[in-house]
């Protein structure tokens, strides 16, 4: 695909109707503003990332998206109607990967959880499960226990479970925040390469600049106290992306420094 | 397997020890039988049946008063360790019934539901409810919430919560005092038996005792023993296949 075309596949996808929006949403917790009068739209398909110093609402914000957290003021909406609970479309990745899975139950049990939720017939399961963790990786562990697994192990197997509940829309919480450099290299190109086979939007949370880049589409940077937007950057690099190519492509370069010029100015 | 061979020979030491008191005559043989004495009463109420029925008995009001226990403890600890306002409301009755000896019930049961099978099975579970119980509301109050998120977000009934997060997360609780309350339950089947005079071995010890057939007393007492052995090692051995994912950590 030319650079030009997948321009006008962008442009065409801006004037889609939006799927998740956030409408002057305002949270208020324990009498704290927490996020304050939020305007934000995620197109279908897209990959947003959220960046922003720490404790400034990103995990609140993805929350919010979620149906965990029932905005206060405002209103947040999914594929138009309000987003009042959690929904089997949007699935949520949480960054603690050790406490989101169950201990007692092997990699294929967990995956198996969700199928369950689902209602998806016992004879069906075992063949879903198998192709799960093939595409995550995990063919060789279905027996594994997640204490047994490393924590790139354990992250794969959580984004496994999310997919078994087939959803269009996935928010993640720095979800590769606990791994190393080797490993988190490895999942951002399993998670663009597993979200871009199925059209599936995305919201992706992290403290990492780069990794922002490197992912989205579209990257917004909150300000803290309250939460609110304070800065939207089109990321316009050519996909597929590459670990190599795009980090050394000039146009990764100037975002990567208007971002960081940002971040830093919201630290004081 | 050193430890094993250990303590496998301090028992051994304490029979000879016993035999050795029992052969000098230290204590009257008529209320201190050597080992050989007690075992071949053993093995007399065993071959005539009478020791094996008195045993039945013993393991049968233990089971049922146990069983029910659990069943009541379990659903009641799930109730209340569920939910945060039960915990406040309910809790500081709890602490008012807990430390109440089992005994100062017994009386009551008696008065209430006179000396029988019924009461037997009511005290037993009163007093073998409470570890079950607590260890449950404490295993269910100590479920990671982000699990319950994830039932969120998968949009799980709750029975499916209960049964797929909760129950299985506590588990490792409820079995702990579940063991505890064994014990708590063959005691107090003891004590019914010989109150109530049921069939069982604490009816037996006791009417061996008043008819000063030491050998038969103590036949008994080394079978309650045995019981309260047993029944601890299956219960570990459950508590190892339950939770069989806990030994990968
Ligand atoms: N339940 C709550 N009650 C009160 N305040 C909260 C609650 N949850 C979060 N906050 C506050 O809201 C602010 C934003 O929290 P949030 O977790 O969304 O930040 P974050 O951007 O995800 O930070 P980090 O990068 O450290 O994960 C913080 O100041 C936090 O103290
Ligand atoms: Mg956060």
């Amino acid at each position: 695909m030319t650079v030009l075309a997948r321009l006008d596949e962008a442009k065409a996808a801006r004037q889609q109707k939006p799927l998740i929006t956030f409408n002057g949403a305002t949270l208020r917790l324990g009498g704290k503003t927490i996020i304050e009068n939020l305007d934000l739209e995620v197109r279908p398909g897209e990959f947003l990332c959220i960046v922003g110093a720490s404790g400034c609402g990103k995990t609140t914000a993805l929350r919010l998206a979620a149906g965990l957290y029932r905005p206060t003021g405002g209103a947040v909406t999914f594929d138009g109607q309000p987003m009042l609970e959690p929904r089997r479309e949007v699935a949520i990745v949480f960054q603690d990967y050790g406490k989101a899975l169950l201990p007692w139950r092997t990699a294929a049990g967990n995956i198996s959880l969700a199928l369950e939720a689902c209602g998806i017939p016992v004879r069906e399961r075992p063949d879903r499960i198998a192709e799960l963790l093939r595409k995550v990786g995990l063919p060789a562990h279905a027996e594994k226990y997640p204490a047994e697994m490393s924590g790139g192990m354990q992250q794969r197997l959580q984004i496994a479970r999310c997919l078994a509940q087939e959803p269009t829309t996935l928010l993640m919480d720095e979800p590769f925040g606990a791994l190393d450099a080797m490993t988190r290299q490895g999942l951002q190109d399993e998670v663009l390469s597993l979200t871009a086979a199925s059209n599936t939007t995305v919201v992706f949370v992290t403290h990492d600049l780069d990794e922002a880049i490197y992912l989205g589409d579209r990257v917004i940077g909150l300000l803290p106290h309250p939460g609110r937007i304070g800065i939207e950057l089109d990321v316009n690099l050519p996909r597929p992306r590459d670990q190599l190519a795009t980090r050394e492509h000039p146009e990764f370069l100037r975002l990567r420094r208007q971002l960081f010029d940002f971040i830093k100015a919201t630290e004081h | 397997m050193i430890w094993r061979i250990a303590s496998f020979a301090v028992a051994a030491g304490f029979v000879g020890l016993w035999q050795l008191i029992a052969n000098l005559k230290l204590i009257s043989p008529v209320f201190l039988p050597g080992p050989d004495r007690a075992w071949a009463a053993l093995m007399r109420g065993f071959a005539t049946g009478d020791l094996t029925s008195k045993l039945v008995g013993t393991l049968e009001h233990m089971a049922y008063g146990w069983l029910a226990a659990s069943v009541a403890g379990i659903a009641l600890g799930a109730l209340i360790g569920s939910s945060r306002l039960m915990r406040i409301y309910i809790a500081p009755s709890l602490e008012f019934l807990r430390p109440l000896p089992v005994s100062a019930i017994i009386p009551v049961a008696i008065a209430m539901l006179g000396l029988t099978q019924g009461m037997a099975l009511f005290v037993i579970a009163f007093g073998a409810i409470w570890p079950i119980m607590l260890a449950t509301i404490h295993g269910f109050a100590a479920v990671e919430p982000r699990l319950y998120e994830v039932a969120r977000a998968l949009q799980m009934s709750r029975p499916a919560i209960v049964f797929k997060i909760a129950l299985p997360s506590a588990l490792p609780d409820i079995l702990a005092g579940m063991r505890l309350s064994l014990t708590v339950a063959l005691i107090l089947s003891v004590v019914c038996e010989v109150l109530a005079g049921l069939d069982g071995l604490g009816h037996w010890v006791l009417l061996s005792a008043r008819a000063f057939r030491s050998a038969d007393l103590f036949a008994g007492v080394i079978l309650l023993g045995a019981t309260g052995y047993v029944t601890s090692i299956a219960m570990s051995l459950a508590e190892r296949r339950l939770l069989a994912w806990q030994s990968t950590r």
